[in-house]
């Protein structure tokens, strides 16, 4: 398989330049875009759940599911709103644009992404906009991270379409939901690390003018049934291997680096002059750390185990503490969250666990880290069936050493499908981010 | 008794074969016209490369450039799966030798599961039937079970797909002039697919050159070894037939390998290769939760109810054998040298398998040779592929901004 060669285009030139003036503050919630305006570091009023739609429940369409958790309010621990977007095509992850004012969400089957309102009023999102011709314009399929960029979303796809393998790439939409440029994943030979093409994460280390980008496996093995494909040595052959260093200025490929077992969510330490992030291996239940070594070199290494590795417990979402001490791993197959002291991120120690559900995939926190939420579905055909399919939101609290379970939704008795991914927002963002220092507005372009 | 099972019946009637054998020799000299009211302006034979015979087709579908061509572009189009994301040509991907190397069995519509391997589609048009239960006889009609399975491109309807084709610009004109006039319908959507499918010849192999083509050094000695264990000691050119003019390396016939009764043996723990350096293994209760209910498959019984058919599939050719890994109806072999180890053990030893199946007492050398003359059997088809990529990677350059 063939793809076009990488353009040195003049796209390039216009992401440095917006970045010259981007004068990047701290990221928000611990895992969005660091260009994303508005941090709530007080109390989030709504969670927004991007739901996928259950044959035979309900309208069996994918749906953006709004929760009312602010504890003063009437609603509390309550669905609001739930806007349906027609049909299932595996809704997956969402992601901010710049200004906070907009929600992009991705479907990893049919590719469509759907753009809510959620600035005029977070308790009843709109959809005003919908991209139906990713594919088209990308040949790639999956569009599943969106990381905001100033005046633009970056979207990071998993397969493309000609095999529905895992050769992918990026794609820059600006503000308006215009296709602006796509850029392949590197594949062949880079030092001595054989680039496999794939991608799953974006995170971007603006100090640093660094875009780094994980891999994970195309439409073939994201879309097929769990047990069947675990059973298929040859679709267990199509997993990434790589983590990819990007000169985010000019959007080229720096490092590719071999990181084993499917390197999903990336995370990078908040605090200022920070130069490193952690990943979880997916397959192999390793924490991966990168970092600068002593000469500047961009270096990934294992420096620890999630469960144990051989019953494959599947280490998905991460979410790191605000002060870059904490780290929340969820390990999907057995239903479990763990907290990993990682003040020294050379050596993570796990210090709490505790079993969630049946399964569970994301975990997001609040900025003070005092609650965190969860939700369960992973893929729609990954999902554990029969009784163990349990579907819900669950909000915790967390005092530093244990989890107090203080709502769970259960997202199949109120028929609206399969929780997944799910972003915070609140009733006026400059009420809630009133401690923050004000952002540079980057988002002119809309 | 189990002797029954040595072969079981050919598909189709000898009317048939006189028709496919007459209308063949027509495509090697001229072109049959259809009726005169729908000629085709422009018709082009098959032309046959080196190694296999005329291509057959039905009198009333001569494939012409015209309907080769509107046939490529409905295979690889996406927009004619119920939700646009499926393609004949996702599941036979042309540089994946029209097959899907990167799994064993395929998914289709919201990633359903399909319970066996896609074959591939180079050479399909000598196929005397269709699937490896042989369903179906003609490629006119075969191409609607996949547009309308629920788990492959999932249409409601053959009306949904023909009113989504007569409301796409971009087909405007290409059935009617294909057609004398026919626009979309049930049966041109069909007659494009296969003439297309026609068209996806592929031979001049290194074995065709040495075989057919009076090149004795085509292949190396290893390779002309590997022949004579193919078609002696080995006795794959039973089923795997070789012809003095030509060769398909199939009979079109159902054998019971075993391959489908190992498949329904209760499952023990599962080797899972997590990358390339680290493995564990997996019981079945570990996987159990995250597993659909796995789908039965009887194979050719299933469209004869006949208890001799039971687990028998169809004799695939061995044509570019080397590019359609992994093997047999549900791709549970993944390489040529795993394939050859099961002959050469008898197959699975199922109760019901072919007496024709017996273990070999190949030797080590016998056994790398025989793959290594597998490993000549691709063939020339180049273009296919370059043209199958072009038509499949259609990327809309309409609005980009630069
Ligand atoms: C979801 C994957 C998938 C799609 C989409 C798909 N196929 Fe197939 N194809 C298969 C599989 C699997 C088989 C074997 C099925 C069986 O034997 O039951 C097959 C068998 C065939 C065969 C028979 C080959 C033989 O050796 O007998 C032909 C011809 C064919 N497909 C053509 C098509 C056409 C034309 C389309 C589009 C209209 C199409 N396929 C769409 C997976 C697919
Ligand atoms: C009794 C008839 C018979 C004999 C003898 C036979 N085969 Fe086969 N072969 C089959 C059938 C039937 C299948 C399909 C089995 C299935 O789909 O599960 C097959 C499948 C294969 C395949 C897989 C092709 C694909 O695309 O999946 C290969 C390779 C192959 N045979 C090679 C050989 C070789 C080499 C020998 C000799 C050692 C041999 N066969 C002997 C009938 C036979």
């Amino acid at each position: 398989m063939k793809f076009t060669p990488i353009r040195a285009s003049l796209i390039s030139v216009a992401i440095a330049a917006s970045f010259a003036v981007a004068i990047p503050a701290n990221a928000d919630e611990t895992c969005n875009s660091p260009y994303t305006a508005s941090l709530i570091k007080g109390q989030e009023d709504y969670v927004h759940v991007w739901t996928l739609g259950v044959k035979g429940m309900g309208d069996e369409s994918d749906k953006l599911v709004t929760v009312d958790v602010n504890p003063a309010s009437k609603d509390y621990g309550k669905v609001i709103s739930s806007v349906t977007v027609g049909g299932r095509g595996e809704a997956h992850h969402t992601g901010f644009s710049d200004d906070r004012k907009y929600l992009w969400a991705g479907r990893l089957d049919d590719n469509k992404i759907f753009i809510f309102d959620i600035g005029t009023n977070p308790a009843k999102p709109k959809l005003v906009q919908t991209i139906a011709d990713f594919t088209q314009k990308t040949g790639y399929v999956g569009p599943h991270t969106f990381y905001a960029l100033p005046g633009r979303m970056m979207v990071q796809a998993l397969s493309n379409d000609k095999d529905h393998g895992g050769r992918t790439g990026l794609v820059v939409y600006n503000n308006k939901g215009e296709f602006v440029e796509k850029y392949d994943m590197p594949t062949g030979k880079h030092g001595d690390v054989m680039a496999d093409g794939y991608g799953y994460d974006i995170g971007i280390n603006p100090q640093k003018n660094a875009l780094l980008t994980s891999s994970f496996t195309g439409w073939n093995n994201y879309m097929m049934d769990f047990g069947k494909m675990v059973k298929d040595a040859d679709a267990m052959k199509h997993f990434g291997n790589t983590m990819v260093m990007w000169d985010l200025k000019s959007m080229k490929p720096q490092k590719v680096m071999h990181v084993a077992g499917a390197p999903l969510e990336i995370r990078w330490s908040l605090k200022e002059g920070d130069n490193w992030a952690y990943t979880a291996t997916a397959l192999t239940s390793k924490l991966v750390l990168v970092k600068q070594d002593d000469k500047g070199e961009w270096q990934a290494k294992e420096v620890g185990t999630v469960g144990d590795p051989s019953k494959v417990p599947l280490p998905v979402d991460i979410s790191i503490t605000a002060d870059a001490k904490g780290l929340w791993v969820n390990t999907f197959l057995d239903g479990t969250t763990r907290y990993f002291d990682i003040s020294d991120p050379e050596a993570p120690k796990q210090v709490y666990q505790k079993v969630i559900g049946s399964h569970v995939n994301m975990v997001s926190q609040s900025w003070d880290g005092k609650r965190v939420y969860y939700t369960t579905s992973l893929l729609g055909n990954w999902d554990k069936k029969g009784a163990d399919d349990e579907q819900f939101l669950k909000l915790f609290h967390w005092d530093g050493k244990a989890l107090t379970e203080k709502f769970s939704l259960d997202f199949y008795k109120l028929k609206l499908g399969r929780a997944h991914h799910m972003k915070f927002s609140a009733k006026t963002v400059q009420a809630a981010a009133l401690s923050d220092k004000p952002q540079m507005s980057l988002a002119q372009n809309r | 008794m189990i002797s029954r099972r040595c072969c079981s019946k050919m598909p189709g009637n000898p009317c048939r074969a006189l028709a496919l054998a007459l209308a063949a020799l027509f495509a090697a000299c001229s072109e049959v016209p259809a009726t005169p009211a729908q000629a085709p302006a422009e018709m082009s034979a098959i032309a046959v490369p080196l190694g296999l015979p005329p291509m057959p087709y039905p009198a009333g579908n001569v494939p012409t450039a015209e309907r080769v061509e509107l046939g490529r572009k409905l295979f690889f189009d996406r927009r004619l799966s119920f939700n646009g994301t499926m393609s004949c040509g996702m599941c036979h991907v042309p540089d994946h030798g029209f097959t899907s190397n990167e799994l064993r069995m395929s998914i289709g519509n919201e990633g359903a599961t399909v319970r066996r391997n896609a074959p591939t589609v180079l050479n399909v048009g000598y196929h005397t039937s269709l699937f490896h239960d042989g369903r179906d006889r003609e490629l006119e009609t075969q191409a609607w079970g996949p547009f309308l399975a629920n788990n492959e491109m999932a249409n409601p309807s053959m009306g949904h797909v023909i009113d989504k084709l007569r409301s796409l610009p971009d087909y405007g004109g290409m059935f009617e002039r294909a057609f004398g006039g026919r626009g979309p319908s049930a049966d041109t959507v069909g007659q494009a697919i296969a003439s297309y499918e026609r068209s996806l010849v592929s031979g001049n192999s290194r074995f065709d050159r040495f075989r057919y083509g009076g090149d004795a050094g085509a292949l190396s000695a290893q390779e002309q070894r590997g022949f004579a264990v193919f078609s002696g000691k080995g006795r794959c050119a039973t089923c795997h037939l070789v012809g003095d003019t030509s060769a398909l390396f199939s009979d079109f016939r159902f054998y019971n390998t075993g391959i489908g009764w190992v498949r329904g043996l209760p499952p023990s723990t599962v080797h899972v290769q997590l990358t390339p350096d680290y493995s564990t293994e997996l019981t079945e209760k570990e996987i159990l939760p995250i597993s659909e209910t796995v789908p039965n498959d009887v194979g050719r019984f299933e469209i004869t109810l006949d208890p001799d058919d039971r687990w028998a599939y169809k004799t695939p050719t061995l044509r570019n054998v080397a590019l359609t890994a992994p093997y047999m109806h549900d791709g549970s072999l993944s390489t040529l040298e795993e394939v050859v180890e099961f002959y050469d053990k008898g197959g699975a030893g199922a109760p019901e398998q072919s007496p024709l199946i017996v273990p070999l007492a190949l030797s080590a050398e016998e056994k790398a040779d025989l793959v290594s003359f597998l490993k000549t059997l691709n063939g020339e088809h180049e273009t296919h592929v370059r043209e199958g990529l072009q038509q499949s990677s259609y990327v809309s350059t309409g609005s980009h901004r630069y």
